[in-house]
C-alpha cells in the first residue's frame, strides 16, 4: 500500500502548489529539521481505541504531518482503563526522545489530578499543538413524554417529579459533573444510567430506555439530521455553528459555569530535546494550518476554539482552563 | 420484497467492478489472514487499515474493511483446532472441541465444517439482512438493560450444564471467572476495584491474554512434557473432510448457530464473541450426550463457528441502518465512513443506496471468496501437524507472545498471559474444567453493567425485570432450565451436586 501513499502525498504536492508560492509550509518545516531526527517512525499515541473521535482526529492528523514533513508517522493505539493506561504511559514511561508525540483529549487533567494519586501530573506532558475541540451536547428524544420540551423545560420537570427522568453518563467523567452542577443550581434530580460511552447511550435513548443523551455533534449528527432526536443545549462558551438554534446551558440556566468540552491537543513527554519538540511542533502546527485537514475536520463536526487556535503560550493557556476543572473537582469535595 | 430485490440488484451494478471485485478479495484473505494469527483481530487490523481507505472510493473501502471482519471470523478457527490457541476472541469456543478433534486425527473435518458454517451462516445473515434490515434494526433498538440482563442470565444458566466432570469444580471455576471480571474500573460509579492501586490493573484484565495464557500456554506446557512424541499429532490424521456421520451432527448446529449468532450480533452489547460462547452453551444443553463435548464434538465446532459469522452480519444492521455501532468493529467502520464524509443514521439506505447495497452485495460474493480460499488451505493447515512438536513449540510460543503484545501494546498483559498460562496448566492437571471461568469472564462485566442500569431505570427496583415481557420471559426460562438441571444432575449423581 506504500505506493498509495506515494501517490496520494505527489498529488497533494502539485495541488498544494499554488498555496506554497507564499509561504512554503514544508521549507519552513524543514528549516527547523534536526541533523540527526528523526531516524526512526514517529508514534502518535491515541490513549482511545481506534475508530472513536480521538483516533480520527489523530489518523486524519497523521496523514497530513507525514505529508507535510515526510517523516513516516505510526499511530498507535495504546489503550485501557479510560484512557488511563495510555495518559501513565505517556507521563511516565515513553522515552522523552522526540519519537513519542501523544494526541489527546483534556480528559488528561481529570486522570492526573483524580485518578493518578499523585503519581505523575498532567504537566509531565508539554503541548505542542492545539488540534480541536468537542463541547458536550444533550439531546432529547423526539417521542414520549418528553417531547418537545426545552431544556428549562425537563429540569424543572426534573424537579417537581426528581428521580424519573433518566440521563445517559459515563461514570467519573464530564457526563456526571454537568448534572452535578445542574442538579447543585436547580435542586432537580435525574436518574443517572451509566453506559460505556456516548454511542451507547444514544442507542439507549432511540430504544426509549433513557429520555436524555449526551454525548457530542459528531456522534449525534446523524439522528440529529434525521429528526431521530431533538437538541436541548450545548456546553460550551457560545453557540455551536452547526446548530444555530440550541441554546448553550449558560444561557438557558444564566450562569457561566456550564463549559464541558474535550480538547484536543498534541504533547511530547517532559525532557524532549527542545531542537526536536520545536520541529514536532512546527510539523503539527503546519498540518493543522491545512484547509483541507480543517475541512475534514468540520466535516466531522468539531469546532476550534479561536482563544487555543492564535495561543501565543498555548501551555499557559490549556493550564488555565485546567485550573478551572480543578477548582470544580475541589468545589465537589472531589479533590483537596 | 420487490423493493430489496431491486436494491440487491443496484448493489450488485456497484459491486461487480474489477476494481471493487479485488478489494474484496483482498479483503477477505487479509481477513483470512488476520482471523489466522493470534492476537491480531479484526479490530487491529481495521485501524491499521484504516488510512488505506482514505484514497479508495468510499463503496470500496467500506466493501474491503467489512470483508475483513467477516473474514476474520473465518481464519479464526484454525489456531483455535490446530493449536489451541484462539486466532480471535469469538474463536475461544472452538478450542474445546476443535482441537480435541485435531488431537484424535481429526483436524481436516473440523477446519471444513467450521469453513462451511461459516459460509452457511454467514450467507444466512446476508439474505435475512437484504430483506429485513430496516425493520430488524427498529425492533433491536428496543432491547434494553433488562433485556440483556435476562439474555446473560439464560447464557450463564446454560454454562452450568457445559460444566464436565464434577459440578463443584465447575461452579467454582464459574466464581473465579466472575472474580477475575471484576477487576478494573467499576462501571456505574467509576471507582477502582482490586485494583491494589496499579494502573495495569485499573483497565481490568485483558480477555486476550488470559486465553492465550490458558489455553496456548498451559497447551505448551502440557505438551512439552509429553515430548517424547516427535510430531503433535503423529500420523493419525484421519479423513480431511466432513464424513457422512459429521454432516447429519453438524446440519442441525450450524442453523441454530446462524440463527442465534444473527440475534446476539444485532442487539447492542453483543457480537461475535458472545455469540460463539452461547452457541456453544445451547448446544451442550440440547446435545442427547452432553458428556461428549470438550472431547472432540463436532457440533462444537460447528455451531460456535456459524454463530460469529452470521453474528457479523447481525452487527451490520445497526450500523448501516440506523448509524448505531454494537460493539467496537462496527464502531470503527462507522468511522471509516464519517472520514469519507458520509454521515451513517436513520437516512443512510434512502439517501446512499449505492452504498448500502453494495456492502449487502460485497457480503454475497465476500462469503463466496472466503469459501475458495479457505477449503483448499484445509489440506496445508493439516500438514502443519506432522512439524515435529520441539520445532513447532518456539513458534507457538512466539505467536502467543506477539499476540498478546500486538492487542494493547502493553508488557503487562504478557505478564498476565504467562501467569494465567501457569494457571491454566495446574488446573488442567487438577482437572478442572477451564471452559466455564472463561465463559463466566466474559459475560460477567455485561450481567453486572445491565443488571446496575436496569436498576438506575427503574422506579421500583427489581420489579422491572419482571415488568418487561421479552426480559421477564428470558428469565423465566432461566429458571426452568436450571430447577431440570438440578433434577437431571441429582439423579445422575444420586446426590446434592
Amino acid at each position: 500500500m506504500k505506493w498509495a501513499g506515494i501517490a496520494y502525498a505527489l498529488v497533494f504536492a502539485l495541488l498544494s502548489a499554488p498555496v506554497a508560492a507564499q509561504s512554503d509550509p514544508k521549507a519552513e518545516i524543514a528549516k527547523l529539521k534536526p541533523k540527526d531526527f528523526p531516524s526512526q517512525p514517529i508514534e502518535f499515541t491515541v490513549v482511545y481505541p481506534a475508530g472513536g473521535g480521538m483516533d480520527v482526529s489523530a489518523r486524519l492528523l497523521a496523514k497530513q504531518v507525514e505529508s507535510l514533513s515526510g517523516d513516516r508517522i505510526i499511530v498507535n493505539n495504546r489503550t485501557g482503563g479510560a484512557g488511563m493506561v495510555g495518559h501513565s504511559y505517556l507521563a511516565t514511561q515513553a522515552k522523552p526522545d522526540g519519537y513519542t508525540v501523544g494526541v489527546i483529549a483534556s480528559l488528561l487533567w481529570g486522570d492526573a489530578m483524580l485518578r493518578a494519586q499523585g503519581r505523575w501530573a498532567y504537566t509531565d506532558l508539554e503541548p505542542i499543538a492545539y488540534v480541536n475541540s468537542d463541547a458536550l451536547i444533550w439531546v432529547g428524544s423526539t417521542e414520549g413524554p418528553y417531547k418537545g420540551m426545552s431544556i428549562k423545560d425537563i429540569v424543572s420537570a426534573a424537579k417537581e417529579k426528581p428521580n424519573t427522568i433518566r440521563v445517559a453518563i459515563v461514570p467519573g467523567s464530564m457526563w456526571e459533573y454537568i448534572l452535578d452542577q445542574i442538579e447543585a443550581n436547580s435542586g432537580a434530580k435525574f436518574l443517572r444510567v451509566p453506559f460505556q460511552g456516548g454511542g451507547a447511550g444514544i442507542t439507549a435513548l432511540l430504544g426509549g430506555n433513557v429520555d436524555i443523551a449526551q454525548g457530542f455533534f459528531s456522534e449525534f449528527r446523524g439522528y440529529l439530521e434525521g429528526g431521530k432526536v431533538a437538541p436541548l443545549a450545548v456546553a460550551a462558551a457560545g453557540r455551536m455553528d452547526f446548530l444555530k438554534d440550541m441554546p448553550t446551558f449558560n444561557e438557558a440556566f444564566g450562569g457561566n459555569e456550564y463549559l464541558w468540552q474535550l480538547v484536543r491537543y498534541a504533547v511530547v513527554p517532559k525532557g524532549t530535546p527542545s531542537d526536536r519538540k520545536a520541529y514536532l511542533a512546527a510539523a503539527v502546527q503546519g498540518a493543522m494550518k491545512d484547509p483541507e485537514l480543517i475541512a475534514e475536520y468540520r466535516k466531522q463536526g468539531v469546532f476550534f476554539d479561536p482563544k487555543l487556535q492564535n495561543s501565543n503560550d498555548l501551555a499557559a493557556d490549556l493550564n488555565a482552563y485546567a485550573d478551572v476543572e480543578r477548582q470544580f473537582y475541589v468545589k465537589t469535595g472531589r479533590l483537596k | 420484497m420487490m423493493e430489496a430485490l431491486n436494491g440487491l440488484l443496484t448493489g450488485f451494478g456497484v459491486i461487480l467492478t474489477p476494481a471493487n471485485l479485488y478489494l474484496c478479495f483482498l479483503g477477505s484473505l487479509i481477513g483470512t489472514l488476520v482471523g489466522v494469527l493470534p492476537g491480531v483481530g479484526p479490530l487491529a487490523a481495521l485501524a491499521l487499515l484504516l488510512p488505506v481507505t482514505f484514497t479508495l472510493s468510499p463503496v470500496g473501502g467500506l466493501v474491503m474493511l467489512s470483508s475483513i471482519f467477516y473474514g476474520a471470523m473465518y481464519g479464526g478457527s484454525t489456531t483455535s483446532i490446530l493449536l489451541n490457541i484462539p486466532g480471535e476472541a469469538a474463536s475461544v469456543v472452538t478450542c474445546f472441541d476443535g482441537h480435541q478433534m485435531a488431537r484424535q486425527g481429526r483436524a481436516g473435518p473440523a477446519l471444513g465444517i467450521a469453513a462451511i458454517g461459516s459460509f452457511i451462516a454467514g450467507t444466512l445473515g446476508v439474505v435475512i439482512m437484504t430483506f429485513f434490515a430496516p425493520a430488524i434494526a427498529a425492533v433491536a433498538i428496543r432491547f434494553g438493560p433488562p433485556e440483556n440482563f435476562a439474555l446473560m442470565v439464560l447464557g450463564l444458566v446454560c454454562t452450568l450444564f457445559m460444566i464436565s466432570g464434577s459440578t463443584i469444580k465447575g461452579v467454582l471455576m464459574m466464581a473465579l471467572g466472575f472474580l477475575t471480571a471484576a477487576v478494573g474500573l467499576d462501571v456505574v460509579n467509576g471507582h477502582e476495584r482490586y485494583t491494589f492501586g496499579s494502573v495495569n490493573l485499573s483497565g481490568g484484565i485483558e480477555l486476550l491474554a488470559v486465553v492465550i495464557g490458558l489455553f496456548g500456554i498451559a497447551e505448551i506446557l502440557s505438551n512439552v512434557e509429553t515430548m517424547a512424541k516427535s510430531t503433535l499429532l503423529a500420523d493419525r490424521i484421519r479423513g480431511l473432510w466432513p464424513s457422512l456421520a459429521d454432516w447429519r451432527a453438524s446440519w442441525r448446529p450450524i442453523l441454530r448457530g446462524s440463527g442465534l449468532g444473527f440475534i446476539l450480533g444485532l442487539v447492542p452489547g453483543g457480537g461475535p464473541v458472545t455469540a460463539a460462547f452461547m452457541s456453544y452453551a445451547l448446544e451442550k444443553r440440547i446435545a442427547a450426550e452432553p458428556d461428549r463435548f470438550g472431547k472432540g464434538a463436532i457440533e462444537g465446532v460447528a455451531g460456535p463457528e456459524s454463530a460469529n459469522n452470521s453474528a457479523v452480519a447481525g452487527s451490520l444492521i445497526p450500523v448501516l441502518s440506523l448509524g448505531i455501532p454494537s460493539n467496537p468493529v462496527t464502531a470503527l467502520l462507522l468511522g471509516a465512513l464519517i472520514i469519507q464524509g458520509i454521515q451513517p443514521g436513520p437516512l443512510f439506505i434512502a439517501q446512499r443506496p449505492d452504498l448500502f447495497w453494495g456492502i449487502v452485495a460485497s457480503m454475497y460474493i465476500g462469503n463466496v471468496f472466503l469459501l475458495i480460499l479457505n477449503l483448499p488451505l484445509v489440506g496445508l493447515w493439516v500438514q502443519f501437524l506432522r512439524i515435529p512438536y520441539r520445532v513447532m513449540f518456539p513458534v507457538v510460543l512466539l505467536l502467543c507472545v506477539v499476540g498478546t503484545y500486538s492487542a494493547n501494546k502493553n508488557v503487562f498483559d504478557l505478564w498476565v498471559m504467562l501467569g494465567f498460562g501457569v494457571g491454566g496448566y495446574v488446573l488442567r492437571k487438577l482437572e478442572y474444567d477451564l471452559a466455564p471461568f472463561v465463559i463466566a469472564f466474559v459475560l460477567a462485566p455485561l450481567l453486572e453493567q445491565s443488571l446496575r442500569q436496569s436498576l438506575v431505570m427503574s422506579p421500583d427496583g427489581v420489579m422491572i425485570l419482571a415488568k418487561r415481557p421479552v426480559a421477564a420471559l428470558l428469565l423465566a426460562a432461566s429458571v426452568v432450565l436450571t430447577f431440570l438441571m438440578f433434577r437431571r444432575r441429582t439423579k445422575n449423581e444420586g446426590g446434592l451436586p
